[in-house]
């Protein structure tokens, strides 16, 4: 996975340049998209909880990694989705948590691996590793560098031509 | 939607949430074509000629390559192995994924590629900097246009849309 900063710029600008075009999605459901490019990332409660010390605690196999797949971005894109009052909120929380969710794991699509395929995004619905381009790896800081470009871009764009201008 | 209506919804995704992860950990071993490092610890000799993908933490260099070790997810490690062929520059306590063929009881194995993930431990704890502020950055975003109302279990919008239903 690329780190965290990069896929939440990334959403930023993904986001900003979609709002462009959608009516609706201004400031405050672009951050819920900012949001949604991080639910992969809740793999790392790994880093709190280990699986193995819940595997041997509750004595079934666990593994955090079943989250950073597209099945763990719609859990937890609905679980995020229910905390919105209204069904408009929700269908657009739903929908925006669950693209960044799928920005940050095409983001990781294209990161190398020593045996040319990637992980398994479509989890649950396969285990196929789609073959990777390896065009970087998560420690590369030229990938930060490119993510920054992206989101100040975007915000002079969105500035001078985008919904930024009407205001 | 209410209170009681919202908590039982979100009981019921976060028990298919961990639900999912428990299927993942139960079909992980036998899905994935490589060898986990509990595979490596019960059969050491099981993939001795196969070409398999293995991730180790530098312990350190050779001539002609590395020796790396392989853990487990309890991060005990269960093989020590040494890799030829691996000319990459990393440093001991960097980590690396190396593909290519094992011998001798998964001791050895011939580097067909390798990638470094770290090249030094600073690159973990880069990862791990950059990641806490891609989260405080979305987290303070998210805050500064939705507040948590916690006796309704919601988020509310600090200022509503034109188009809000």
């Amino acid at each position: 996975m690329a780190d965290g900063l990069s896929h939440v710029l990334l959403a930023f600008g993904l986001f900003t340049a979609t709002g462009w075009v959608i009516g609706w999605l201004d400031r405050r459901w672009i951050a819920v998209g900012m949001v949604g490019s991080l639910l992969p990332d809740l793999s790392r409660l790994d880093l709190i909880l280990d699986d193995s010390t819940i595997s041997r605690v509750v004595g079934i196999p666990f593994d955090w990694g079943g989250v950073h797949t597209l099945g763990g971005v719609v859990l937890l894109g609905a679980l995020g989705a229910v905390l919105f009052e209204t069904r408009q909120e929700q269908r657009r929380g739903f929908g925006l948590l669950v693209a960044g969710g799928c920005s940050h794991l095409l983001v990781d699509a294209v990161k190398r691996w020593a045996d040319g395929a990637g992980n398994v995004p479509l989890y649950p619905v396969s285990w196929w590793r789609p073959p990777t381009p390896g065009l970087y790896v998560s420690a590369d800081r030229w990938v930060l560098g490119v993510a920054v470009a992206v989101a100040v871009t975007t915000v002079v764009v969105d500035r001078f031509y985008g919904r930024g201008s009407a205001s | 939607m209410d209170r009681s209506r919202r908590i039982v919804l979100l009981g019921v995704l976060l028990a298919l949430t961990l639900g999912l992860c428990v299927h993942f950990g139960a079909t992980y071993d036998r899905n994935w074509p490589h060898p986990t490092g509990e595979q490596l610890a019960e059969d050491p000799a099981g993939w001795d000629g196969e070409r398999v993908l293995l991730f180790g933490e530098v312990q350190e260099r050779t001539a002609d390559g590395l020796v790396m070790t392989v853990e487990d997810d309890s991060e005990t490690v269960v093989r020590t192995v040494t890799v030829r062929g691996a000319d990459v520059s990393v440093q001991v306590g960097g980590v690396v994924q190396v593909y290519g063929r094992l011998s001798e009881r998964g001791t050895v194995q011939r580097a067909d590629s390798i990638v470094v993930v770290n090249e030094s431990p600073s690159d973990g704890q880069y990862k791990l900097l950059t990641s806490l502020l891609g989260g405080m950055l979305a987290a303070g975003l998210f805050l500064r246009h939705w507040r948590i109302d916690p006796r309704e279990f919601a988020f509310r919008a600090r200022k509503r849309g034109e188009d809000d239903g």
